[in-house]
């Protein structure tokens, strides 16, 4: 049963890549190329801008700008998380906070950022405010998912504050964490290229700018590649890392 | 001569909407092994967490617990998912064990408790017979005045059960220490208690106390006085049940 069913578990999402690739090639014969760039066109694109060195030299603003509002939020929303969790009264505090910082609308955030820090560090802003709150609610939601049972059973047994919210509190939030991570991953390629689209002269999100304006469509295709491809990377990264470090206890 | 007993006077506790314990007083002898036995939901679980301070009465007093170092088998084994077998055992012995003394510890009961070769798995791994084991292993290991059992044996077979009872008597002979021990089983009560306390259904009330001070090697379950006494308790939990289930 397992043997017969890999090939075509395997298989079908090549085919359905394929379909997709089929469908824009005919797309492409269909319309100018302005509109549409064929996928040839689109991955000698690609290769160009690889070759060339400016897919580094301009990813690696883009990476640099990710990570550090990426980490950021990491390292400000998971004790923000866990205090929420556990004290009451920073969660009345705070709350309202987290949930106003999700739902303001996300240009409103890049207009602020220019007017209060400058063009240069609206990409890192920008990444940090939306994935915080990502951040946040899943380490609250960790922290509430803690069984009361174990907490007594620690009691009980007289183990110390320090230590239950290292042996206990911490490996429970964990997966949420890293789930709320997965989240925030997801948003901050996306976010620091429409930052950039709009603030910056580099990165990928300016040349995207750059390649609309010289109607460079096949760029175009070729930089939202690498963001895709960022995405995919960082995904496939941190899911073989959560499989390392919780599988064997989940 | 007071602290010679763990006593409940007027104690009252409700949970929620349901008052669990109306007025309820009765004492321990300490380093005694003392039994409760009674239909489901009469409280009894809620007299252990009240021993250990998980809850506290709304009114009365409890007396005779203060200093007691508490030990727990939870009806429920309680285990961290996140540590294997060995660590579970490490986590409440760290701060109160020498590491040398510990990792004997851990060894001696794990191998008596027959886990000793899955010290290194997780509980996820473990069946549901081998967790309660395994929590039965930290509650005997952990240094304690005060052992609570909770219907420690429940989910094991009869061997086994038997095995463990006779388990607790060797123990409590090598260092006598006050044993609560709840349980639905009369024969399980019958082989270790000093005394054994029946309870009625809710509203929860005391129908006897039977005090048994004959030696543990001399009790057995085909002699008197185990067998009018365990046909007095069966028919006393019996008359109990009829109030739960009017129908059987």
């Amino acid at each position: 049963m397992k043997n017969s069913s890999w090939p075509i578990r395997s298989l079908l999402p090549i085919s359905g890549l394929a379909l997709f690739i089929v469908l824009w090639q005919i797309l492409s014969g269909l319309y100018n190329h302005v509109i549409i760039p064929s996928p040839v066109e689109v991955v000698r694109s690609f290769y160009g801008l690889a070759v060339g060195g400016e897919l580094w030299e301009q990813g690696r603003h883009s990476i640099a700008r990710g990570l550090a509002g990426f980490g950021l939020a990491v390292a400000a929303g998971t004790p923000l998380g866990l205090l929420i969790g556990l004290n009451p009264v920073a969660a009345s505090l705070f709350r309202p906070v987290v949930v106003i910082l999700q739902v303001t609308p996300l240009i409103s955030w890049l207009l602020l950022a220019m007017i209060w820090i400058g063009f240069s560090g609206v990409p890192v802003f920008i990444v940090f405010v939306t994935t915080v709150p990502l951040i946040v609610i899943n380490v609250f939601q960790g922290v509430n998912s803690i069984e009361q049972q174990l907490l007594q059973m620690a009691s009980v047994f007289r183990i110390g504050k320090a230590r239950v919210l290292r042996e206990i509190y911490l490996p429970q939030v964990a997966p949420y964490l890293l789930a709320g991570i997965s989240n925030a991953l997801g948003v901050t390629w996306k976010a620091v290229a429409m930052a950039e689209f709009l603030s910056v002269q580099a990165g990928i999100g300016a040349s995207m700018a750059v390649a609309r304006i010289n109607l460079e469509t096949a760029d175009l295709f070729a930089w939202t590649a690498s963001l895709i491809g960022l995405g995919l990377v960082t995904d496939r990264l941190l899911s073989y890392l959560t499989r390392r470090k919780l599988s064997h206890w989940m | 001569m007071i602290d010679s007993l763990i006593e409940f006077e007027q104690v009252h506790k409700a949970l929620g909407q349901t008052r669990v314990l109306d007025d309820f007083s009765f004492s321990a002898g300490k380093n005694k092994i003392f039994c409760i036995i009674g239909p489901s939901g009469c409280g009894k679980t809620t007299i252990l967490q009240l021993m250990a301070g998980l809850e506290q009465p709304d009114a009365g007093h409890i007396t005779g617990l203060a200093g007691q170092r508490v030990s727990y088998v939870f009806q429920e084994p309680r285990l961290l998912p996140w540590k294997t077998v060995a660590g579970n055992l490490d986590f409440v012995l760290r701060d109160v064990v020498t590491p040398a003394e510990r990792q004997k510890l851990i060894k001696g009961y794990l191998s008596t408790m027959g886990l000793y070769e899955y010290r290194d798995s997780y509980p996820k791994a473990l069946s549901g017979g081998m967790k309660q084991r395994l929590a039965i292993c930290r509650a005997f290991a952990f240094p304690h005045d005060l052992l609570l059992l909770d219907e420690p044996f429940k989910s094991l077979d009869m061997p086994l059960r038997l095995g463990l009872v006779r388990y607790v008597v060797k123990m409590w002979q090598a260092a006598p220490r006050t044993i609560v021990f709840v349980t639905h089983d009369i024969m399980e009560a019958l082989l270790l208690g000093h005394q054994i306390m029946v309870l009625s259904a809710r509203p929860t009330e005391i129908r006897e106390t039977i005090e048994l001070d004959l030696p543990h090697e001399q009790r057995n379950v085909g002699e008197e006085p185990l067998t009018s006494l365990y046909a007095k308790m069966l028919a006393m939990l019996e008359t109990e049940n009829k109030k739960y289930y009017p129908g059987l």
